[in-house]
């Protein structure tokens, strides 16, 4: 991890040097232990802010369409976009290097202004799990490979690979889209069995209907509508959100639970086929709710039905934007004759 | 079993593409084909036209039962919308489905403009599962203050 | 000289042409014999290759046809006299009593429930019943009920019964209905009446006729059909159990001199079979075993070898055989017994025989051609000419369709457009003289006021008010808000109705009308019309289906159809408040064309369209116009190419109207249907309303497995090039032996398609040598051989004069070597089961036809479609054959698929044609109801353009907002739904419309 956070440091600094560059994005430590905060070092002198541990579990391709937004000079309709606009450097891992790749088909990021780093992924860390065992009082937390180390705590070390975000223990394609990236930072990446990576929506699958709308109505009673989730979530760039929207008005605005659930609901549908799985918005959740496993659900169905991975391959159309004739239909409804019935 | 329960009738708010199902549910009417009178017809111009807004929409208002029908496929006059559409409906409805909403609320199927029995007879096969299921509750925002939640209490 | 056009039939090709005819300016008197139009696509169950619903895809063009403002429909009759010249023909037209009167009827049906005569159903061929008062079926055009004259009690006895009168809610019976005698003046005439499918009863091999479970395959298709006798549930006629095994014996009244006197190749059938047994695999509860009994499959034209070669991998079994009868078995199974490729006897057990039966000129088609004084050709089909393929014998009297030779949709449509164009060509100076245009107020501007809503609420005599109680409708309408008229009509499409609703929005100031009645399909353009002349616009307006979505369908519940019918309204009234003035959307036309490619299609557009005045430049990569037909020697009637060639090239050199541009190409376009911006590589700059593309195709240079020492050995040629030799008066009559090889580069893996027109060509080439030297010995290796239609003439004369034609299979390609300088060929007899060695001194190679690479770039340019194998795709395959998805561009020729030069030459005329639609007008309609982006929601994601299959949206991505070309735009919606930031409305049908309604379906009463 040190050895990935000095190579960013140093590579921001050569292009913000070089000027080949006019920002990189990337992290800064929090204010709280084990927290990180979104970071733009505009210089050699503040790239190195930038810090890189297990804690990085807020996606940086979420600021990235309004920082390159913000180079742009102001223009009358009509007025071209110049071509040589400044170019911003992000790092990026597996899961967000294929939100870079949304974004760039989605026009939200142009590959040309891009340098994108790839980084290997060991995986972050959960910190809800951590203070669950440590109590709240650690100050200080270090880490090696395999284990993190706290002071003040309760505990005074913990396994990596126990203490591991869900989708990150999940994940599959820890590796940078190469194709995408200007260049790559080898190094060792978390190596799950992708045989489970489903398992958190198979158990809610298995349940029984009645099962399922007790746990769905359950998990997300505790949501304050406070929207930190979408505001966390690189997918969502939308001017008007459709939440926010009052023609129509698809969703009221109270606290009212089939309000709050169609939110939820929607939001998800919307990263359908787009969803990384990078877990910003369960990162983001004051409330702790499991937000993904919605979009976990989409993704499972994304891959058995149309047999598309948001990102994996970057210059696949997206799932909803296309279609294969021989697309799956189990769900259709037959006349009943045509079943076999009166055979 | 309560008097609501029998003398309730669900209502189906059903979307249906003007070229190929508007067509057949006519059909259905030109042959008298018989089916419950528990669906009220929307018409659309395609099934590609049907956002999963209108229908969580739906839902939230309180139909006990949602169907879309559009042409089969490859028979779209839009040259692809059902396509699209049915990559649509099949996120939809087992993203539904996974929250716990009955299998059966929200429904789709194809009938051409030639399947006016087939009509009747998926109206029949959807009203009967509906009815089955009583009335809608989940994701319902104002439910009617008769309809008695019974899960609700079975829970405690 | 007459602006108006005689057509007879009412075929999908009379069809057609008399819409292309009506749409560019020329009245037309459509002529059918029966109560309705639609011929025989009407009783089709699905269409091959696309398995399309035929009553789907007909059904809108007929409805289309059946309004028209200058289509006059003469139903159930005859042309009786024809006097005159081209220009100015006189006709006598008899038109046979209907006994309803057809602006009375309302087609609701009561009169043939009470009817108490069963009659046999011709629509259903004769396996169910029908009634005396029948509609011959349920989509026909006019949707109006006819009393069957031979069969009805009253007019044999009058006074008997009059059932159907006394329950008439209408009072549409008219038992004294007479026949009347139309006399018009027409420019010229179009022969469409079809054929008829070939009757077996005279084959008695087959069994038809005795044999219960043997049927044709129109029968067939009635049996599949879910409106035919057994509402698509697949019953055998014996004793209505679902078959499990099906034969279909194919050519069955086609190339069959001996037994049925028809020698040509009916063309459809082995397609026509393929996708019945494919239908019924579907349709079957469990798995059925379907064989197909054929001699040689011919499956040559668009998408039809893939439709083969998936009807294999779904277990349609395929039998190269000769059927030698059909016998009985026990519980009225069939026993085929055929001789298969080795002249074993087989034997197999079936419940269900289709005989594939071939096309035939109808009695009555020879009688008409007799009054009109056309020629027949030898197998009494109308005579043509292969260079003008819709003309007759007699000038002026044009055709089009299966009555000039058995054929599928696609090219009966191709045809009738080519018809409508040589008409157009002909008539042109009396363009729109007796045409009529729908005229209207101008229309009141309702956007400051408050909605009024009128609501009508029909009875439909008792056919709703049987049911539905009305009055309480009609009093429940008048509470809702914004409400401020209801009335209750007894039938609210009556002419005096529509009159009084007309003045009712004008006295009550109504600026939102809905009408509670039966379905839009039918009713929403008469009301729509009601509204503009009150003067107001006609998308205010919305129906509420409480006929064919209520009463009809809850008979027995007249409760729960009230309420129903309430909540329906209720709806319609939610949604048409928030209905907007729409804009009635035309675009100014350009009146020029843009032809691609110089070849003989581009030329025959080129020509078509100046001739009729319209500026045209023809664009051509080469530096010489004729494409491919400078290589061609003989059309397959033995014609030569080369005069009629020149001919057309010197016409279009010497054409006032036409810029001739050679040795050049098309770099990019902009704009739309009526005004396209197309700049050319000599940098000119093109503004024209049309684009033709007919850039032609070219032969395949045989490699790898099918090379066949091609380009090695000097005697080994393609088709073109002894073409060419032939040309050239090189002697070819001192040649020994020649060996011809069928399907190179056709039908494999690497390249799935027929090329259609190898077959024929060889064989005529295989003719042609033979008969300068009739000592030499010629042989033909080939997979099936593709003869089609009337060409099989071709192959029947080659087989006569000692040709001699041998099978090879995929497995067992022939081989070719060189031996000491000798060419030595060798190949597997699948008769004599042994390997044949042939040394000839010619070898010619039947070469694929291959689409131009450079076609997927003038593809883009034009935002068109191409398929897997390069060609480019068309709006439709069946009913928009020379269309694209994209208004105002079209295709001919080479590019679409291979296709012989008469073929090539009607589709030429075909665009041509579908082009003057747009160049005859000065503003084409485009649709209202269209797509619109606000740009302060969109983001500038792109998904719209993915989802747009006519490529109206666009995304500019310096302002990253994405934007609707209106003219473009359908409104499908496809761009509405997939939007996640509702950036794009569709105008009266946005998201607020469908809430609106859905909200009121579930209002609480």
């Amino acid at each position: 991890m040190n050895k990935i956070g000095e190579h960013i440091r140093q590579r921001a600094a050569e292009l913000l040097e070089s000027r080949e560059i006019d920002a990189f994005i990337g992290f800064r430590q929090g204010s709280l232990p084990m927290t990180t905060q979104h970071y733009v070092a505009r210089s050699a002198a503040e790239a190195q802010n930038l810090v890189w541990n297990s804690f990085c579990v807020l996606n940086p391709t979420n600021i990235l369409p309004s920082l390159l937004k913000s180079f742009e000079p102001p223009r009358r309709p009509g007025d071209p976009l110049p071509d040589d606009l400044p170019k911003v450097g992000i790092a990026v891992t597996g899961c967000w290097s294929r939100n870079l790749a949304i974004q760039f088909q989605e026009n939200q990021a142009s590959r040309k202004r891009v340098i994108a780093i790839g980084l290997p992924c060991t995986g972050m860390s959960d910190r809800r799990q951590i203070l669950a065992q440590t109590g709240e009082m650690v100050t200080e937390v270090s880490e090696t490979a395999e284990d993190l180390y706290f002071t003040g705590g309760t505990v005074a070390s913990l396994k990596r690979t126990e203490i591991l975000r869900p989708n990150c223990a999940s994940c599959v394609h820890p590796q940078p889209v190469a194709r995408i990236m200007t260049e790559v930072i080898e190094g060792d990446c978390i190596n799950n069995d992708a045989a489970g990576r489903f398992a958190e929506v198979e158990e809610i699958e298995a349940k029984d209907s009645d099962g399922r709308w007790d746990w769905f109505s359950s998990e997300f009673s505790a949501c304050i509508r406070c929207y930190s989730c979408r505001n966390a979530c690189p997918l969502c760039y939308c001017p008007t959100c459709f939440v926010d929207d009052a023609k129509p008005q698809w969703v009221g605005k109270g606290l009212n639970s089939s309000d709050t659930s169609i939110f939820h609901i929607l939001r998800a549908y919307h990263c359908a086929g787009r969803c990384t799985d990078c877990g910003s918005c369960e990162a983001a959740c004051p409330m702790g709710l499991r937000l993904r496993l919605l979009t976990k659900k989409l993704d499972k169905d994304v891959v058995d039905m149309f047999d598309s991975e948001a990102g994996v391959e970057p210059f696949k159309p997206l799932p909803l934007s296309t279609y294969s004739q021989a697309d799956p239909q189990p769900f259709i409804v037959q006349p009943s004759h045509s079943k076999g019935e009166d055979s | 079993m309560t008097d609501i329960n029998t003398e309730w009738q669900p209502k189906i708010i059903t979307f249906l593409c003007t070229w190929c199902s508007y067509a057949g549910a006519d059909l259905a009417g030109v042959s008298r084909y018989q089916y419950p009178p528990n669906i009220r017809v929307i018409k659309v111009p395609c099934s590609g036209r049907m956002s999963p807004n209108l229908i969580l929409n739906a839902l939230k208002g309180g139909a006990d039962g949602v169907l879309v029908s559009g042409c089969h496929p490859g028979d779209c006059h839009y040259i692809s919308g059902n396509y699209f559409a049915r990559r649509r409906f099949g996120l939809l409805g087992n993203l539904l489905e996974f929250i716990g909403l009955e299998k059966d609320r929200v429904q789709f199927t194809w009938v051409s403009a030639a399947e006016g029995e087939q009509f009747a007879d998926v109206i029949s096969q959807v009203t009967e599962s509906v009815r089955k299921l009583g009335p809608a509750t989940r994701l319902v925002k104002n439910i009617p203050a008769e309809i008695n939640v019974e899960r609700a209490c079975a829970n405690e | 000289m007459k602006g108006s056009v005689l057509i007879i039939g009412g075929s999908i090709a009379g069809v057609q042409a008399a819409l292309d005819l009506a749409d560019s300016g020329f009245y037309v008197h459509l002529v059918e014999m029966t109560s309705g139009i639609g011929g025989a696509m009407s009783q089709l169950d699905k269409t091959f290759p696309t398995n399309d619903c035929s009553a789907c895809i007909l059904s809108p063009k007929l409805v289309e046809c059946g309004r028209h403002l200058n289509i006059n429909l003469l139903t159930l009759s005859e042309l009786e006299e024809i006097n005159g010249e081209p220009g100015n023909f006189k006709v006598k037209v008899r038109q046979h009593p209907r006994y309803v009167d057809p602006t009375k009827c309302i087609s609701c049906g009561e009169c043939a429930a009470k009817c108490p005569k069963k009659v046999d159903d011709l629509f259903n061929l004769d396996m169910n019943k029908r009634k005396a008062i029948y509609l011959k079926y349920p989509q026909t055009v006019p949707l109006k009920y006819a009393i069957d004259p031979q069969h009805c009690i009253w007019l044999n006895k009058p006074g008997k019964c009059g059932a159907c009168a006394k329950v008439c809610p209408a009072d549409a019976i008219n038992f004294d209905d007479t026949e009347s005698i139309h006399e018009l003046e027409v420019g010229a005439v179009l022969m469409s009446p079809g054929f008829r499918p070939y009757n077996p009863e005279k084959l008695d091999f087959t069994g038809y006729g005795r044999l219960k479970n043997v049927v044709t395959s129109m029968e067939f298709e009635r049996l599949l059909s879910p409106s035919g006798p057994c509402t698509g549930h697949m019953e055998r006629p014996s004793d209505g159990k679902e078959p499990t095994r099906v034969a279909w014996l194919q050519c069955v009244g086609s190339r069959d001199e001996n037994r049925s006197c028809n020698s040509y190749c009916s063309s459809v059938c082995c397609m026509y079979a393929i996708k019945q047994a494919v239908i019924a695999k579907e349709h079957a509860a469990s798995d059925l075993a379907a064989s197909i009994y054929y001699m040689d499959m011919r499956t040559h034209g668009k998408g039809f070898e893939a439709y083969f070669e998936r009807a294999k991998d779904q277990g349609v079994q395929f039998r190269r055989s000769r059927v030698h009868s059909i016998t009985p078995l026990a519980e009225d199974n069939l026993q085929v017994q055929y001789a298969d490729e080795e002249g074993t006897l087989q034997r197999d057990e079936v419940d269900l025989v289709v005989l594939s039966v071939g096309m035939e000129m109808t009695t009555k088609s020879q009688e008409l051609a007799h009054l009109l004084d056309v020629e027949l050709n030898e197998n009494n089909f109308i005579k043509t000419d292969p260079f003008n393929p819709v003309a007759t014998s007699r000038p002026g009297i044009f055709v089009c369709g299966a009555v000039s030779e058995p054929k599928d949709i696609p090219q009966s449509v191709v045809e009738a457009s080519a018809a409508a164009l040589e008409i157009e060509k002909m008539l042109s100076d009396s363009r729109w003289q007796e045409t009529q245009e729908a005229q209207f107020p101008a229309e009141r501007n309702v956007f400051a006021e408050a909605p009024k809503i009128g609501v009508f609420v029909c009875s439909c005599g008792i056919n709703i008010a049987g049911v539905v109680d009305v009055k309480d409708v009609t009093e429940y309408s008048a509470q809702l808000p914004d409400v401020v008229f209801s009335q209750n009509n007894l039938f609210s499409c009556s002419q005096d109705t529509i009159d009084q609703m007309a003045k009712t929005i004008q006295e009550q100031g109504l600026n939102r009308v809905v009408v509670a009645s039966c379905t839009p399909r039918t009713h929403e353009s008469l009301f729509q019309e009601t509204l503009r002349d009150a003067g107001l616009n006609k998308y205010l307006f919305e129906m509420a289906n409480i006929r064919d979505q209520d009463s009809w369908v809850h008979q027995n519940d007249p409760e729960a159809a009230t309420l129903k019918a309430k909540d329906l309204v209720r709806m319609a009234v939610a949604r048409v408040r928030g209905a907007n003035a729409l804009p009635y959307n035309q675009v100014a036309v350009t009146k020029a064309a843009l032809v691609i490619g110089g070849g003989m299609a581009g030329m025959t557009s080129a020509l078509a369209l100046a001739n009729q005045g319209f500026p045209v430049t023809l664009v051509e990569k080469a530096d010489k116009l004729g494409g491919n037909a400078n290589r061609l020697f003989h059309t397959w009637q033995g014609i030569e190419v080369r005069q009629q060639l020149e001919k057309t090239i010197s016409k279009v050199f010497y054409h006032d109207n036409i810029e001739l541009k050679l040795g050049t190409t098309v770099e990019k376009a902009t704009g739309s249907v009526g005004k396209f911006t197309t700049t050319l590589s000599d940098g000119a700059k093109l503004e024209h309303g049309t684009t033709l593309m007919a850039v032609g195709g070219k032969p395949l240079i045989p490699t790898g497995d099918h090379q066949y020492l091609y380009g090695s050995n000097k005697q080994v040629k393609t088709l073109l090039e002894v073409d060419e030799m032939l040309l050239t008066d090189i002697n070819m009559g001192s040649i020994k032996q020649a060996v011809f090889i069928h399907c190179v580069g056709s039908r494999i893996p690497e390249q799935p398609y027929c090329s259609r027109v190898c077959c024929t060509h060889a064989i005529e080439q295989a003719v042609h040598l033979k008969k300068l030297n009739p000592e030499m010995d010629i042989f033909m290796l080939y997979r099936d051989i593709r003869t089609y239609g009337q060409r099989e003439a071709v192959y029947k004369e080659a087989r006569s004069l000692g040709i001699l034609f041998i099978r090879y299979d995929l497995d067992n390609l022939p081989q070719v070597n060189e031996e000491d300088g000798q060419l030595q060929v060798l190949v597997q007899d699948h008769v004599l089961l042994r390997q044949v060695k042939f040394n000839p001194d010619l070898l010619v190679l039947a070469t694929a036809v291959v689409a131009h690479p450079e076609t997927k770039d003038l593809a883009k340019v034009y935002k068109c479609p191409i398929n897997q194998e390069g060609f480019l795709l068309e709006a439709h395959m069946k009913l928009r054959p020379v269309d694209f998805a994209t208004d105002g561009v079209y295709l001919a020729g080479l590019c679409h698929y291979p296709k012989p030069l008469e073929e090539s030459i009607a589709q030429a005329q075909a665009a041509a044609s579908r082009a003057s639609l747009i160049l005859a007008r000065d503003m084409v309609p485009a649709e209202s109801i269209t797509a619109e982006v606000d740009p302060r929601k969109c983001v500038g994601c792109g998904m719209c353009t993915k989802l747009c299959p006519y490529n109206a949206t666009t995304l500019d991505l310096d302002t990253m907002v994405a934007s609707v070309e209106t003219s473009l735009c359908k409104g499908c919606g496809a761009c509405v739904a997939g939007c996640r930031s509702d950036a794009i409305i569709l105008k009266n049908i946005a998201n607020e419309h469908l809430m609106a309604a859905v909200d009121a379906a579930l209002m609480e009463m």
